[in-house]
């Protein structure tokens, strides 16, 4: 037991050391966040626009520039968290493949990636709803942050995976910025009044959009939806923790070795 | 034994057996792009080879061609991170290798900021620290200067008078005087090598 408590505090406490060392990151994290949405609350017209929440059917009528802010901090969460995970797993790629092959179990190794992945997106969702906050008053905080919190978490997974599957650092960042921008603008009900129908319930930020719009401008608490954010979460982890799998894994078969020591 | 690789279609290994014993440092020479990597890589783990198996004695310390190390952590907290994955007790092992190496000073800098040299002698470090039965060193002294080359040697010196196997890969024919053994990898086939051109 003791094992795998070392096991798990030290790759997570280097994981976000690791993080930490990431300073476009944390300037982003600083700066982007909050300029995003306090630019969206200044520029975009206030003029009343429709939201469709999907779980309950109700149609939500608030100042286009607010509605804007939740998909510009969910914006600016994803971007920056998928990122952050993407940097990291890319850089250490070799590195937890060396440390897989001299004995440190993979397992440990991902959970830790998936800790600091939580911590990290924990902060960020934080930080974000209270850079809302400072411009519009939000209905219900605490939903707000878990829906940005539940977004940041499946494109730090989708970060890692891209990261195992890509050969370049740019391509990944592409990527990630390619795949936010079509979810979250398709998304925006300045774009596209109709959201909340077809083709949008399919976006991986589907569940966030909806609980996040919800919680900031109703007193209904689409729980739905934010089960739906946790199952792509869910996808984009599992197809994470596959890509490591088999980015570490040891070649020779266990019968390779036959004199290991236990110690 | 019987081990064969291909890239694609390019064939790099073909058929290669060779078998390490114990007390020895034995070498694996051969032009670049002979395929030497690759076999070090299949008798690592690293890489699963088309066909042919590979059989170890005991642990194996593996020092890779290319460093592999994170730049954000520190020489201290490399070692802290390899203590744990090889379950070691304590780091005088490591520290002793580091002493040898002349590596103790750059303790707290981080591995993105050492030299490519100091680099060098981290990856090595690693490959080292847990006392393995079995070294597997590809070309493990780049950038080294003259003096830390030569204690490079000593220190496989001292790893054979314990007993342990040592393959190391080298592109120097200089190299083959310090080796109990020397293989020639040519055209993806492995054959020993008695005399090399001075």
């Amino acid at each position: 037991m003791r094992l795998h408590l070392r096991w798990f505090t030290t790759a997570t406490r280097y994981a976000l050391v690791e993080h930490g060392h990431n300073r476009l990151a944390m300037v982003l994290i600083a700066l982007y966040v909050p300029a995003w949405v306090t630019l969206a609350h200044l520029s975009v017209s206030p003029a009343p626009v429709r939201f469709r929440l999907w779980e309950t059917g109700q149609l939500l009528v608030h100042r286009g520039n607010d509605l804007t802010q939740i998909s510009g901090a969910l914006n600016a969460v994803c971007l920056i968290t998928g990122f952050m995970m993407f940097a990291a797993t890319f850089a250490s790629g070799t590195f937890d493949r060396r440390l897989a092959m001299a004995g440190y179990s993979r397992t440990y190794l991902a959970l830790a990636k998936l800790a600091s992945l939580a911590i990290a997106a924990a902060g960020v969702a934080s930080y974000a709803t209270a850079a809302i906050r400072a411009t519009t008053t939000l209905q219900q905080p605490l939903l707000v942050a878990a829906a940005l919190f539940c977004a940041a978490m499946t494109y730090g997974a989708l970060g890692v995976t891209l990261a195992s599957l890509l050969d370049r650092e740019v391509e990944g960042m592409f990527a990630i910025a390619m795949i936010s921008v079509v979810d979250i603008v398709l998304q925006n009900p300045v774009i596209s009044s109709n959201s909340g129908n077809s083709i949008v319930l399919y976006l991986p930020a589907f569940g966030a959009v909806q609980a996040a719009s919800a919680g900031a401008f109703s007193t209904t608490a689409p729980l739905h939806c934010l089960g739906v954010q946790f199952l792509w979460f869910t996808a984009a982890a599992l197809m994470a923790l596959f890509a490591f799998h088999r980015r570490t894994r040891n070649a020779l078969p266990p019968t390779a070795v036959a004199d290991v020591p236990t110690s | 034994m019987d081990v064969h690789h291909a890239f694609r279609r390019r064939m790099v290994l073909r058929g290669v057996s060779l078998e390490l014993g114990t007390g020895m440092v034995a070498g694996v020479v051969g032009e670049n792009g002979a395929g030497k990597t690759t076999l070090l890589r299949i008798l690592s783990g690293e890489l699963r080879a088309d066909h042919g198996v590979v059989h170890h004695r005991g642990r194996i310390g593996y020092c890779p061609q290319d460093v592999v190390l994170n730049n954000s952590l520190t020489v201290r907290q490399h070692l802290a991170f390899f203590k744990v994955a090889f379950a070691l007790a304590d780091l005088r092992r490591a520290e002793e290798i580091m002493e040898t190496l002349s590596l103790s000073q750059y303790l707290d800098e981080r591995a993105g900021v050492l030299s490519g040299g100091t680099r060098q002698k981290l990856n090595l470090t690693l490959a080292l620290m847990h006392d393995p039965q079995v070294l597997l060193l590809d070309e493990p002294y780049q950038g080294f200067d003259w003096d830390t080359y030569q204690r490079f040697w000593d220190l496989a010196s001292h790893l054979r008078d314990a007993g342990r196997s040592v393959l190391v890969v080298s592109h120097l024919a200089h190299d083959a005087e310090r080796l109990d053994e020397v293989w020639q990898l040519s055209q993806g086939v492995l054959r020993p090598r008695t005399a090399l051109p001075s």
